[in-house]
């Protein structure tokens, strides 16, 4: 069988059909490339220098979060004199003001702050280890003297450790206290106990 | 349909001149029994079924308004958070101690990521020609055990729920601006009724509001100092002229309104 | 005067064999319920994409009163709803449809679980369908923050710590969704918006093509 007068390559094969005839001459050296493979290499570079031109800022605009500086905390005056504490976990309230992306939004949050045994204060975020909800001091009755989440009955000692086999994995956070002038004052963000 | 350098063109453009497509239906005889054209025939049928369901779908949405609770205050400390219902079942299996806890990952990832994975890769785990669901037990086996899974854990989560005091959380309060130089407003600050029922009588958390309350002022005062509900007795621990004054101070704010 | 709009038009483009194809393809007996009053199960499909038109053509009218923004989101909503004419049609076709759509894929995924639908050659549909259940599932999701009240606020904390949970990238995860590390804020409804509203759909849109154009390919299955 003779093909005449067809240039075209046969891709799979890597092999020239030549006008003069015939199939299958000379199988070409696999490293060279043929015409048709260079301007589907150059297509797809260009192609792919248009895709990342396009997505790369896009993507990284979508990933700013991710990616700004980890705010520090601030300590707030919680206009709660720190003689008033006792050995009770008291629900504190602290305001302050909040950057959430374009606001700038007065944020108010609580914790439970007592005095253990040596006078140490203990100031718990009420923010459950388990899905987020808010905790308790004493809210549930079958379960006197603990901190109580009543999304999924997780459950807390006084020391904000976690009661085995109920949903937490953690403690509860600690905010950061600080003394001055005799008024207590909390940090915004709490830090997680090492268990 | 001719291609190449004898195709012929309307002027200039690249329409070809002739070569329409004959318009015969397709021949599909492989199934038995009667089949009809897609349209008109079977596409009344749907458009029936359809609108049959369409009149049963607006009038759920006009008997029942989609619902909103009040303005999002993720200051709220007492709020019990509920997924939406298609959800539940997986909210529902993180309460179980062997898929919280320690467990969590378990809860969380494992069983439903197999599950929806086994869901995804269904047609390569159950390979074999038969159809029937009886004849490939396994399948079927599987599959009725994860529905009865998904309504037994909905089923739960709906059940231990406190609707009627989500229905409290979530409720739009008016807030009424009520008149603080009022005499009773101080005792109501004193008593600290004002830390349960807030400062403009509106309620806190799943504390009642205090507005557009059908009470005489005996009742109320028996209330403040007996209690009612889950409000406990002896709140109230002032004089009687106080007491007074707190009843006619709740009075006025519902009249007035 | 159509017929000669149409005439002209075909002329010029051929469209004839395009929705001849659609329309004249013949449909089996086993899948008409007038035939056996049964075959109903295979209506759940259709109404599936039903309500999706329902969502998509709400969802568009929805839009032109709801902000996406924390200060007047609920605002926007309580105000459509309240004091826009048939507002509350309007987003109870979206609220409650949101609702009949998923129990309208259950009942269908069931359905051709149960036949063995999915079984050789229509594996690839069926995982286009599973899908298609996810990105529905990401819909209802991002959905439920839009109006910004309680439940929804609350409920999306919830499902951003089990995202948090996630082993290794838990907190990149949670911040990737929420737009900030601690908040869920003005940020977390602009992206929850943002997602419900152009990406999930783009990809609803495309997967629904998929599956369509499989099954008139592969055509439906026999009976049993």
């Amino acid at each position: 069988m003779i093909i005449a007068s067809i240039d075209y390559f046969d891709y799979d094969e890597n092999v020239l059909l030549t006008k003069t005839g015939g199939i299958g001459l000379e199988k070409q050296d696999k490293q060279q490339v043929t015409r048709r493979q260079f301007l589907v290499y150059t297509l797809m570079g260009v192609g792919g220098f248009m895709l990342s031109s396009i997505t790369l800022p896009n993507l990284r605009f979508a990933a700013d979060p991710v990616l700004q500086p980890k705010e520090g905390s601030d300590l707030i005056n919680t206009n709660l004199k720190v003689d008033e504490l006792t050995n009770e976990p008291k629900k504190v309230e602290f305001s302050f003001k909040q950057k959430d992306g374009w606001y700038e939004k007065e944020t108010t949050q609580f914790a439970w702050v007592y005095k253990d045994e040596n006078g140490e204060i203990i100031a718990h975020s009420p923010v459950c280890k388990h899905l987020g909800c808010n905790v308790e001091w004493n809210s549930s009755e079958n379960h006197p003297n603990m901190y109580f989440c009543p999304c999924h009955k997780g459950l807390y000692y006084k020391d904000g450790e976690n009661v085995p086999n109920t949903p937490p994995r953690a403690p509860l956070d600690r905010y950061d206290y600080e003394i001055r002038d005799g008024y207590l004052y909390l940090s915004t963000r709490a830090k997680e106990v090492k268990g | 349909m001719h291609r190449g350098k004898g195709m012929k063109f309307v002027g200039d453009s690249r329409v070809p001149a002739s070569h329409r497509k004959p318009n015969i239906p397709k021949d599909y005889s492989e199934y038995p029994g009667k089949t009809e054209a897609f349209y008109p025939d079977f596409l009344l049928k749907e458009w029936i079924v359809g609108a049959v369901f369409l009149i049963g779908f607006l009038c759920l949405t006009i008997v029942e308004p989609a619902p909103l609770e009040r303005i999002a205050d993720p200051t709220d400390t007492t709020y019990i958070p509920l997924p939406d219902w298609y959800f539940m079942f997986l909210y529902q299996l993180l309460k179980y101690s062997y898929a919280s806890g320690d467990y969590n990952f378990l809860g969380a990832f494992v069983i439903p990521g197999l599950a929806f994975t086994a869901l995804l890769l269904a047609p390569f785990l159950d390979r074999g020609p038969k159809r029937r669901p009886k004849d490939r037990p396994i399948a079927t086996g599987f599959m009725l055990l994860a529905v009865a899974a998904i309504f037994y854990l909905t089923w739960e989560a709906i059940s231990t729920h406190d609707w009627e005091a989500a229905k409290r959380q979530g409720e739009i309060k008016e807030i009424v601006e009520v008149d603080k130089s009022h005499p009773g407003y101080e005792v109501y600050q004193q008593q600290t009724c004002i830390s349960c029922h807030g400062g403009n009588l509106e309620g806190v958390g799943t504390n009642p509001a205090l507005t557009g309350i059908d009470r005489t002022a005996d009742e109320i005062k028996d209330i403040a100092v007996n209690g009612i509900g889950s409000m406990p007795a002896n709140i109230f621990n002032g004089t009687e002229e106080e007491l007074e004054q707190l009843a006619e101070f709740i009075l006025s704010v519902n009249e007035s309104e | 005067m159509l017929t000669k709009l149409y005439d002209w038009i075909d002329e010029r483009l051929d469209i004839t064999p395009l929705w001849r194809d659609i329309a004249d393809h013949e449909v089996p007996e086993h899948v008409n319920p007038a035939h056996h009053f049964s075959a109903f199960v295979y209506c759940f499909g259709g109404l599936t994409f039903f309500v999706v038109v329902i969502q998509i053509l709400s969802g568009m009218f929805l839009m032109m009163y709801y902000v996406p923004d924390v200060e007047r989101a609920w605002e926007s909503v309580y105000y459509l709803q309240n004091q826009v004419a048939y507002g509350q049609i309007v987003r109870g076709m979206h609220h409650w449809g949101a609702s009949i759509v998923i129990v309208m894929m259950f009942l269908h995924t069931l359905r051709v679980f149960f036949q063995g639908a999915y079984k050789k050659p229509r594996e690839l549909n069926w995982i286009v369908g599973v899908l298609i259940f996810f990105v529905m599932l990401g819909l209802g999701l991002t959905g439920y923050l839009l109006p910004w009240d309680m439940k929804a606020v609350f409920a999306t904390k919830v499902t951003l710590e089990i995202a948090q949970s996630t082993p290794l990238i838990g907190d990149l995860l949670k911040t990737l969704l929420a737009g900030d590390e601690h908040i869920i804020g003005a940020q977390t409804l602009t992206r929850f918006f943002a997602i419900h509203v152009f990406f999930l759909p783009a990809a609803l849109l495309v997967l629904i093509g998929l599956h369509f154009l499989m099954i008139r390919k592969q055509g439906i299955s026999g009976p049993l």
